[in-house]
């Protein structure tokens, strides 16, 4: 029984040195081996595809060069930033609305939206893009709309253009940014907003003093969360958009199944890791990355 | 104003997925919609077309299999993250965190080099093993936050009580823990279910799941099997949805 008790419940200055020394065993014991597993799985394929970018066909940067030299690839680039930078803003807005609401509302209201949201969040990509596909179609229902209100000429073209792919990851993400905003939106206290009200606030007052500044967490952590998941968006743009405004995955795709060629689409991958890493870092330096998934 | 607004958003975010059931009935060729007739022909074509349950099949093999894979790495490293301070804490809470910061395109570039040089492109090995690890962060998060919420009294009262540490671990610790195991386990297994580019890098002809299926047969040529596909999915989804939500508004069951 006094077995069982001790190091914890005994607290004492030689106990606590060995303790941790013990703890530092098994923390090792338990970590050690996933943390290992991880490295050989993960770690080493990724630096393997650092060296495929910079040894494929043969030793140099010159992929690099090409990547932000040749006006191809720095107008992928440059399309990805804007894309990516359309679709959060996209998704700001739509989103802030559907959140507050989500949050101020306690009835029926506040669960249907939930259950909406968590249901388009919980839909795969590929059947949401399928869905803007009929939806966008040649024989879809926006054409058709298009035909019966007698709009003359021949309808404008939707599918396999920036446009398509631009709604359709806004669609597609609108959901992570909703419940990123939800998430700090639903900690504001009711009581600051009475407060605001009794000293003598309007709604719109309150909402722009009080709710808003506290509710900017949210909206940073969506935006960054949305922009980076863009940024490497596979899927959706290459179905949904054209090969003449390509992003930088569609890049990578195109590299890789058309012309085989590895090491450049390595070092577009690494480019974009390196963009994604940089842009986390810097969050990570003002708010910690925890608080990102949290 | 706020209110209808956030309601219009709701119904972009709904029309748009609700729009595959009735394609799913369709007697239509191609994508058209509204469906020029109604059957249940893509129906039984899925039903009984190798070509979609193969990848059905594997969808469920490769997810399961990158579940087990990811609690087996997931649970000791949350419980030794969670329980104990160590020299480089930060380093490791990165390593598990890698995957879901690195763009899956990045990972589906990396594996594809990777696994083609020990020979696992297009097997069911390798998709599990790359799945598998990219599901490491959620259920770490998942179940380093279910650790934290527990009160370890439970486990000193236990051993105050008699019972040894492996007896305490079975008995209390793991009995509490369930429900947040359970949920890491769930987010890992969804999240190999619907992961879609890893899988089209690597996944070859043998080991393609339904993703990869659904992305190949719009690319290459719009089967509207694909609808039956997707409302079967978003039927899963929907009765998921509502299930947690309606167990949740009923607290008195928690246990």
């Amino acid at each position: 029984m006094a077995g069982g008790l001790s190091p914890a419940a005994t607290p004492g200055a030689e106990l606590g040195v060995r303790n941790a020394r013990r703890g530092q065993r098994a923390a090792w014991l338990l970590l050690g081996p996933p943390s290992l597993v991880l490295t050989l799985l993960f770690m080493v394929p990724i630096a393997l595809m650092l060296v495929t970018s910079v040894t494929d066909p043969r030793l140099s940067l010159a992929h690099y060069q090409r990547i932000f030299t040749v006006p191809l690839y720095t107008h992928v680039m440059l399309n990805t930033f804007v894309t990516s930078l359309i679709v959060t803003a996209l998704c700001l807005v739509l989103g802030y609305p559907v959140a507050y609401v989500m949050t101020r509302r306690t009835d029926w209201v506040s669960t249907l939206l939930l259950t909406i949201v968590a249901m388009s969040f919980w839909t795969g990509f590929l059947v949401r893009t399928y869905a803007w596909l009929v939806v966008l179609g040649s024989k879809g229902p926006v054409i058709a709309a298009y035909h019966a209100l007698g709009l003359g000429g021949s309808p404008p073209k939707l599918l396999f253009t920036s446009f398509a792919s631009t709604l359709g990851m806004t669609h597609i993400l609108l959901p992570y940014m909703i419940l990123a905003l939800f998430a700090v939106m639903k900690k504001i206290e009711p009581d600051h907003l009475k407060a605001a009200a009794s000293l003598g606030a309007r709604p719109r007052a309150a909402f722009r003093e009080v709710f808003l500044p506290l509710s900017l967490p949210g909206v940073v952590n969506g935006s960054l969360l949305v922009f980076v998941i863009c940024l490497g968006f596979f899927v959706t743009p290459i179905l949904l958009g054209t090969p003449r405004d390509m992003m930088i995955s569609q890049l990578i795709n195109q590299q890789i199944e058309e012309l085989l060629a590895w090491g450049f689409a390595s070092a577009v991958a690494v480019v974009l890791l390196v963009a994604t890493g940089i842009i986390l870092a810097v969050y990570n330096r003002f708010a910690g990355l925890d608080r990102l998934w949290g | 104003m706020g209110l209808s607004l956030a309601l219009l958003v709701a119904l972009f975010l709904l029309l748009p997925i609700a729009i595959v059931v009735p394609m799913s009935f369709s007697t239509a060729i191609s994508f058209e919609f509204p469906p020029p007739g109604y059957s249940l022909g893509y129906y039984a074509k899925y039903f009984t077309s190798e070509e979609w349950l193969h990848p059905t099949l594997n969808s469920f093999v490769i997810a399961l299999g990158a579940t087990a894979l990811t609690m087996l790495l997931v649970v000791p490293a949350a419980f030794g993250y969670v329980r104990y301070r160590f020299r480089g804490k930060a380093f490791v809470n990165l390593l598990m965190m890698a995957p879901l910061i690195v763009p899956h395109v990045v990972s589906a570039v990396a594996y594809y080099g990777f696994l083609g040089r020990v020979r696992l492109t297009g097997t069911l090995l390798g998709v599990i093993v790359a799945h598998g690890v990219l599901a490491v962060p959620v259920a770490f998060l998942v179940i380093t936050a279910t650790l934290k919420g527990f009160d370890r009294n439970l486990e000193r009262a236990a051993m105050s009580s008699g019972a040894g540490p492996l007896r305490t671990f079975f008995h209390v610790t793991l009995p509490v823990l369930r429900p947040g195991m359970l949920v890491g386990a769930l987010f890992a297994f969804l999240s190999s279910f619907n992961e879609a580019v890893v899988v089209i890098f690597i996944g070859g002809r043998e080991a393609s799941t339904l993703p990869k299926k659904m992305y190949e047969s719009i690319r290459l040529e719009s089967d509207p099997v694909i609808a039956v596909v997707s409302t079967l999915l978003v039927s899963a989804v929907v009765l998921g949805v509502l299930l947690s939500t309606f167990m949740r508004r009923r607290p008195a069951n928690a246990t």
